[in-house]
């Protein structure tokens, strides 16, 4: 079985860098970008299962990277992240087929366990 | 006369003179209660923050900033609540706040420090300026400032002088430092520029100060030992044996200017390049401050670490040497081991004399040699038990500071007096299991293993690779990436390819040398003191590596059995810059080292975290409210409670809590009326739970466990002191003090069952972190099975319940008051968790029907 791809999208390097680390261990392929407009573009090059994003990013934000990967990337599920936890942001982003939505911080088990089932989709 | 009085105290009101009135106990309990819900507030800030920065959350620095607003706020609180209740009498404790709440703010923007002196003596360097003196000084200075241990004289060059050599040189633009991944011919040219460098005046000048005055604190010429003191060394990361080090030193200007150079441009060599890239650092950015400490005329010299490395024994282990520390650190020589019980120093002394074949000494004029050392002292121990035994309680004492254990340098001159030179924390291997004995999977596979348990485990795991013989350090970047790297020697050298081979197996070595630090913490299968493994295998045959507590086996081939799923490397979150960037501040939060106030320094400037300022204030606000309720509240009903057991309590009386007997200052448990307090005394002077004459002595039995746990707590533990409760009818705020435990028990019970509540809090204690977890364990478990919503922090334990009928909350506190009593002397006996869980099932029969001493469970 091919090796699953997760793209990581947040505007602060720790988040990045902590989840790379955590879901590699997991044996998953994952690649981190501090900004939406860089991911989107390797998005467009390569095939991945799971974007996990931030949702508030300077330039475009989460809600836009997720509206871009329903109508361009459809086989590809989507995880946002918030700094608070946002009700507005969370119903906009269900409505919008997100597969999950979670407030920072984020247990690291909880996110792991998520894209398992993202990827069983 | 009235108006006179009115009108005076109006006029000094004015020019800001106000009358001390006496607070009323209403009063000054509204403001002891304020400083306690802040202070829980503000605990519960920080058990979380070090729950979300402890590697299982992603998170992000907005978290870490609202976070820290709420505790300052509920600090700010706690504060304001304080110095209403003791009237300004620690205006001190302001001053420390403010320094540490700096040090946090400034790690959270990433901000360096305000401007430092560019030269500092040791004595001088205060809390939180690890940033400036770098790990390795500010671990001195705290044992030597605070601890009182025998650290030599010395100044440090702080990281910014450093820096301004740097940049007074210009070397970052002439050499081209700059982007995520220089050049190696890059960092040459930075260590040429470096050495041959030019000091900025004001830097010669502050360095000559520190000079002059050590001379005149030594009283006379004396040499220096110039080493690094780098931002993180000697903390999460130990940069063990990185950077130059320039032993003997004439102390004068050109010479230390020179070693100085030379510490400084060491920074940028390929092995601590290689460590920091690893570390997150990209161009080898680390600030970097040179300690220069007089040196020891050291007769011996060694290492302790206050725990087995390897984590199979609870023994110190000391390795010692004649000469300086040189030859032993870099493990060049075979030291004596003495291995000695860490509970008792002076029980089970186990010593193994080492071949000590060469030692380093100091040459007059400076420097030092390396010489064969004199047949009659190789056999000769370099240490007598009682020299020993003194360096493992120094050790203690260390490791009780740090609270971790920790990897000590040590010398002792040739007047038999011992100095401190080093400490770091030491990280033993972690235990996981090693798949398979060799003998099984020998068996499994048919392979003729080609090295059999040989040499020490420095760090347990399973490798396969092809191997590389390294036969001289020039080689190591022939090293390929994967290889299984077999040296003749061991060598902190190796360190720059540690991140990229699979395991290292040396012929000679020791636990304790630098190398087998870094092996540790990059998490390597590693073995030392192999024997012959360079003669036993070959560059480039295919092997599989496995190393235990019993040395190391190499089969030929791949052996997937052995390999498994150990094989792996952990992640690690330390390994992550930034991450350790944010986590590093809860250093200034996290840590409790006040801990017994009969027994440390209880004064503000003691204080060096957040949580010290929060147990301070906790204990002075508890004996604010004692000494006024022993002075000057007789009339408004402050009594002494005398129970059948040793609690020594207090009363403050706020109404009709208790009936007073005319003209005498303590009442008896029938006289108390406050619902709670009657409720929770019914439950700790129930019999059996405190050691008392009528409980029968079986050998073996539960009680007999309890007896002897009771007179250990009696003999070490401070004798019950701070113990206030302040009383209602329906109220009841305890803040009790048993041995070392602290307790509050906050409740409301009345008829109202909406307005009932408990809070119940339950921390401290004296034992070691497993036995306090374990009593922890035991409380938990009882509290839950008994409906309360429980919450279990580190050293803490918080348990709630609210809403509950009158009847129901007195049979809790029935319950609470038990457990009170049953906690007191329990630490001592549970052995294992199993044991936690056993007593809290026992204790909860207890209260279905029988009394504790009835039914027992056994400790075997």
């Amino acid at each position: 079985m091919a090796q699953s791809r997760i793209m990581v999208i947040d505007d602060e390097k720790i988040v990045g860098d902590m989840a790379k680390m955590s879901l590699e261990q997991e044996g998953y392929a994952v690649e981190t970008f501090l900004s939406a407009e860089p991911a989107l573009k390797r998005l467009d090059e390569d095939r991945f299962d799971v974007v996990v994003t931030d949702y508030k990013m300077k330039g475009i934000d989460g809600m836009e990277v997720l509206r871009t990967v329903r109508s361009r990337h459809p086989g590809t599920q989507v995880i946002m992240i918030t700094a608070f936890a946002n009700l507005d942001a969370a119903i906009e982003a269900l409505r919008r087929d997100v597969h999950d939505f979670f407030p920072k911080p984020v247990k690291i088990k909880e996110l792991k366990a998520s894209i398992k089932r993202a990827l069983e989709k | 006369m009235k108006n006179a009085t009115t009108w005076l105290r109006a006029g000094l009101e004015r020019i800001g003179i106000r009358a001390r009135r006496p607070v009323p106990p209403e009063e000054l309990f509204r403001r002891f209660r304020a400083v306690l819900e802040s202070n829980n507030r503000a605990l519960e800030i920080i058990t979380d923050m070090g729950d979300t920065l402890g590697g299982d959350y992603l998170f992000d620095i907005q978290y870490v900033r609202r976070s820290y607003q709420e505790l300052s706020a509920a600090f700010e609180l706690s504060f304001t609540g304080f110095d209403a209740l003791t009237e300004g009498k620690y205006r001190g404790l302001d001053a420390v706040y403010r320094s540490i709440d700096g040090s946090i703010r400034r790690a959270i923007d990433g901000a360096t420090p305000a401007q430092s002196e560019p030269v500092v003596l040791l004595e001088d360097i205060g809390d939180n300026a690890a940033a400036a003196v770098g790990g390795k000084s500010k671990n001195l200075a705290e044992l030597r400032n605070i601890v009182g241990m025998p650290v030599p004289d010395a100044f440090v060059i702080t990281a910014q002088a450093g820096e301004a050599y740097i940049r007074h040189n210009h070397v970052r633009e002439r050499s081209g430092l700059a982007g995520t991944s220089p050049a190696s011919s890059v960092y040459q040219e930075v260590q040429e520029l470096i050495l041959h460098g030019e000091f900025p005046p004001e830097l010669e000048r502050a360095i000559d100060i520190g000079i002059k005055k050590l001379k005149k604190r030594f009283r006379g010429d004396c040499y220096l030992a110039v080493r690094s003191s780098a931002g993180e060394e000697d903390g999460d990361f130990s940069f063990a044996g990185q950077f130059e080090t320039v032993l003997n030193v004439p102390a004068d200007a050109a010479a230390v200017g020179k070693a100085y150079r030379k510490v400084l441009a060491s920074l940028y060599a390929p092995g601590p390049v290689a460590y920091q890239r690893r570390l997150g650092y990209q161009a080898a950015d680390m600030p970097m401050a040179v300690i220069c400490m007089v040196m020891v005329d050291a007769a011996v010299s060694g290492v302790t670490y206050t725990r087995d490395p390897r984590g199979a024994s609870n023994s110190i282990v000391i390795n010692s040497a004649w000469g300086l520390g040189a030859t032993v650190v870099e493990g060049a020589v075979e030291p004596d081991q003495f291995r000695v019980d860490r509970d008792d120093p002076r029980k089970g002394l186990e010593q193994r004399i080492g071949a000590k074949a060469s030692l380093t000494v100091r040459m007059s004029g400076g420097g030092t040699a390396v010489l064969p050392s004199p047949m009659i002292s190789r056999g000769r121990s370099s240490l007598s038990p009682e020299q020993a035994v003194e360096i493992a309680g120094l050790a203690m004492k260390i490791e009780k500071h740090f609270q971790r254990p920790q990897d000590i340098e040590w010398a002792i001159d040739n007047g038999g007096n011992v100095f401190i030179l080093q400490s770091r924390a030491l990280k033993p291997a972690e235990q996981h299991p090693v798949p398979n004995s060799a003998e099984e999977a020998g068996h499994v596979t048919g392979r003729e293993p080609l090295v059999v348990k040989r040499g020490l485990q420095v760090y347990p795991g399973t490798a396969a690779g092809k191997v590389f013989i390294l036969r001289n350090l020039s080689d190591l970047d022939r090293v390929p990436p994967g290889a299984i790297l077999v040296a003749r020697h061991d060598s902190s050298q190796l360190v720059r390819v540690m991140a990229d081979v699979a395991a290292i197996i040396t012929d000679t070595g020791a636990l304790t040398s630098h190398m087998a630090s870094l092996c540790r913490e990059f998490h390597l299968p590693t073995a030392v003191n192999a024997g012959d493994a360079t003669r036993s295998l070959d560059t480039g045959q295919q092997v599989t590596v496995r190393v235990d507590e019993l040395g190391v086996d190499v089969y030929p081939g791949i052996v997937p059995e052995l390999l498994g799923a150990a094989g792996s490397r952990q992640a690690r979150m330390e390994e992550l810059a930034e991450y350790r960037k944010k986590r590093y501040l809860l250093r200034y939060i996290a840590p409790l080292n006040l801990v017994d106030p009969l027994r440390d320094e209880f004064v503000p400037k003691a204080c060096r975290t957040l949580h010290d300022i929060l147990r301070f204030i906790h204990e002075k606000a508890v004996t604010q409210l004692i000494d006024q309720a022993e002075k000057g509240w007789r009339s408004h009903g402050a009594v002494r409670l005398d129970l059948p057991v040793p609690a020594g309590i207090v009363l403050v009386d706020i109404g009709d809590g208790v009936v007073h007997s005319s003209g005498k200052d303590h009442v008896t448990h029938d006289q108390v009326t406050s619902l709670p307090l009657r409720a929770v005394i019914k439950g700790m002077v129930l019999p059996g739970l405190w050691k008392s004459d009528a409980v029968p002595l079986r050998v073996q039995d539960f009680m007999t466990s309890m007896l002897r746990a009771t007179d250990i707590v009696a003999d070490s533990a401070p004798r019950s002191t701070a113990s206030v409760a302040v009383v209602s009818r329906e109220y009841m705020n305890m803040n009790l003090k048993l041995g070392y435990h602290f307790i509050i028990l906050d409740c409301y019970c009345s008829d109202t069952v909406r307005n009932n509540h408990i809070y119940f809090r339950f921390a401290g204690g004296a034992t070691d972190l497993t036995k306090r977890s374990r009593r922890l364990l035991f409380v938990e478990s009882v509290l839950q099975e008994r409906g309360f919503l429980v919450r279990l922090k580190g050293d803490m334990l918080i348990a709630r319940l609210a809403g509950v009928s009158r009847e129901e909350m007195e049979s809790q506190l029935d319950v609470i008051g038990r457990l009170i009593s049953y906690t007191r002397q329990l630490d001592a006996v549970l052995q294992d968790d199993d044991m936690a869980v056993r007593h809290a099932e026992h204790f909860l029969e207890g209260i279905s029907g029988a009394r504790p001493e009835q039914a027992a469970p056994s400790n075997r």
